[in-house]
């Protein structure tokens, strides 16, 4: 996402002298700015805290700050500093989570940030943004730069991304996109877990399950009309994301179907310590990859059947 | 007494009814009112018919729990017209006056560091003020963000330490120590000046003179907690409290006799 989203940062500076990006000795993302505008990008070094904050005093000046950090470090070092001098004074600060999720793989707990979607979505008027692959991280930050109503958090991948369908990063990253059509089952999935909802449908169709595939990318607001919807006469929705449950797709995505809608299946990731692995494997541990999607599929269809 | 000093008593007087009606951080408001009186009187540029001035040099209370004295010195100059008892006991936005919401320590040298930032890549004369407690420097987001001004060369970032040597507990250099404060500043990048934080005109003579220079300041104004309310200087007790009926009579003898 990184690569993807760096022209169009030194673009977005380049046509607008109010916006300045921010990093904490993370410059990827920036080398771009920096190259063709060094004055439109500002280090605060490994220091996140400082670097809200100073986002926060640009944006009471008047300038519309990006600033990017390494996900677990911006959401859990300088938590305070989002809370309180960005999201309660409803600054249009942009925050780019770097690494959220699992993509740091064998680096371990401390670099895996599962709690940040939850951790921004307890954030007072914070709009979150989980993008799916990088043309779809191109269009949150289009989406992103042209909104200056407040404050936003985009999870970014560390690592290269599968490559999806257009339809992933089509239009507005607002409204969920149906990447996918079928009859039995709608999963709906967010970030890395739409690739693997792909996976998962395709596996679906060899067990004679039609299942469509709806990617999220705005899990704050949500769209819950728009799910309800998408969602219609299906029996059964399973959402999937590498993220903790609280304030993430699966509760959302429950909420917004009510109790007399269909049966919801939520996959997320939980507190147990990771084993050494790759950011694919570390998916399985946690059960949201495709495989763990397709026998969540599975499963209810058998036990529905058996009870039938 | 000067215009500033009369100012500052009178400031002090409404801290003192407020903390007669409930509970507030009463030393600590106590304390920093000669440093924003000098503030205000000598160095601030501002337009006192318009508070909101576009062009103004700003001031951030990082030490968000001296709220009330910065509220009393505001009303003072009629840039805060509303009962002071209705205002929150942190700043917050919204408030006349107030520059930044705070309360929560180790915010208000990162936001002021973004607000000269600010200032210098909108090519605006601007300069931006702080107010740090002591105590309050025992966050170590302050020193991220004294690191940062340096780097970035600052120099129109100014911050005052309210050098009142208590923190809610007792002495800082008790409960974790600060000295070599100066010293610590120095190595950071800052220019470093001292005075007696309750001689008004001592605070804007130093003020003045480390106003030159493209590397930030800051002034280090050693104050009295509760300064003022005799029985309450210098009592860690009165971090926080309440006036009875025979201490409000007591503190406002004290402020009235010296005026």
């Amino acid at each position: 996402m990184r690569v993807a989203l760096a022209p169009v940062l030194a673009a977005a500076v380049a046509a607008d002298a109010g916006l300045i990006t921010l990093g904490a000795d993370g410059r990827a993302l920036f080398q771009q700015v920096l190259e063709q505008n060094p004055r439109g990008y500002v280090d605060a070094g490994i220091a996140e805290a400082n670097l809200v904050g100073v986002a926060a005093g640009l944006a009471r000046s008047g300038l519309r700050p990006v600033a990017a950090a390494m996900a677990p470090f911006l959401v859990r070092r300088a938590y305070e500093q989002i809370r309180l001098d960005v999201c309660v004074p409803g600054l249009p600060v942009v925050l780019l989570g770097v690494g959220g999720g699992l993509g740091y793989g064998p680096l371990g707990p401390t670099h895996h940030a599962t709690d940040d979607i939850t951790l921004m979505s307890a954030m007072p008027g914070m709009k979150v943004y989980c993008p799916a692959d990088a043309a779809d991280a191109v269009s949150v930050m289009r989406a992103v730069l042209a909104d200056a109503s407040g404050p936003a958090y985009v999870r970014l991948s560390a690592r290269p991304d599968p490559v999806l369908p257009p339809a992933a990063s089509t239009g507005a990253p607002h409204a969920p996109r149906l990447l996918r059509d079928g009859d039995d089952v709608l999963i709906v999935a967010t970030g890395r877990c739409v690739a693997e909802a792909l996976d998962a449908a395709d596996g679906l169709a060899a067990d004679g399950v039609a299942a469509a595939v709806a990617s999220v990318t705005t899990l704050h607001p949500f769209p819950a009309t728009a799910i309800r919807e998408l969602a219609g006469r299906r029996p059964l929705v399973v959402t999937a994301a590498e993220s903790l449950a609280p304030g993430g797709l699966g509760p959302s995505t429950a909420e917004a179907l009510g109790r007399r809608g269909p049966a919801v299946i939520s996959l997320h990731t939980d507190h147990r310590y990771p084993p050494v692995a790759s950011h694919q494997d570390l998916l399985r541990f946690y059960g949201v990859d495709g495989q763990s999607i397709r026998s969540a599929v599975l499963s209810y269809r058998n036990r529905k059947t058996r009870e039938a | 007494m000067s215009n500033a000093d009369e100012l500052a008593r009178r400031a002090r007087l409404r801290v003192v009814e407020l903390a007669a009606r409930k509970a507030i951080h009463l030393g600590p408001a106590l304390s920093l009112i000669d440093v924003l009186a000098a503030l205000y009187t000598r160095i601030l540029r501002r337009d006192p018919a318009r508070p909101d001035w576009p062009e103004r040099d700003l001031l951030v209370l990082s030490k968000g729990h001296g709220a009330y004295g910065l509220y009393a010195v505001l009303a003072e100059l009629g840039v805060l017209t509303t009962d002071l008892n209705e205002l929150p006991g942190h700043p917050s936005d919204g408030i006349p006056g107030i520059e930044a919401a705070t309360g929560a320590l180790g915010h208000g040298l990162s936001l002021a560091s973004g607000l000269a930032l600010g200032a210098r890549l909108a090519g605006k004369d601007r300069r931006v003020y702080v107010i740090t407690g002591d105590g309050e420097l025992d966050e170590g987001s302050n020193w991220e963000a004294a690191q940062f001004a340096a780097h970035h060369r600052l120099g129109n970032l100014v911050a005052v330490v309210d050098r009142n040597r208590f923190q809610q507990e007792g002495d800082t250099e008790e409960v974790c120590a600060l000295e070599p404060l100066a010293d610590k500043w120095r190595a950071f990048g800052w220019r470093v000046g001292e005075t007696d934080g309750h001689d008004i005109t001592a605070i804007g003579d130093a003020l003045n003179a480390l106003r030159a220079g493209d590397t930030p300041a800051v002034l280090i104004a050693h104050t009295t907690k509760g300064k003022g309310v005799p029985f309450a200087e210098g009592d860690p007790s009165w971090h926080m409290g309440e006036l009875d009926a025979v201490q409000h009579r007591i503190a406002v003898a004290a402020l009235t006799t010296t005026a």
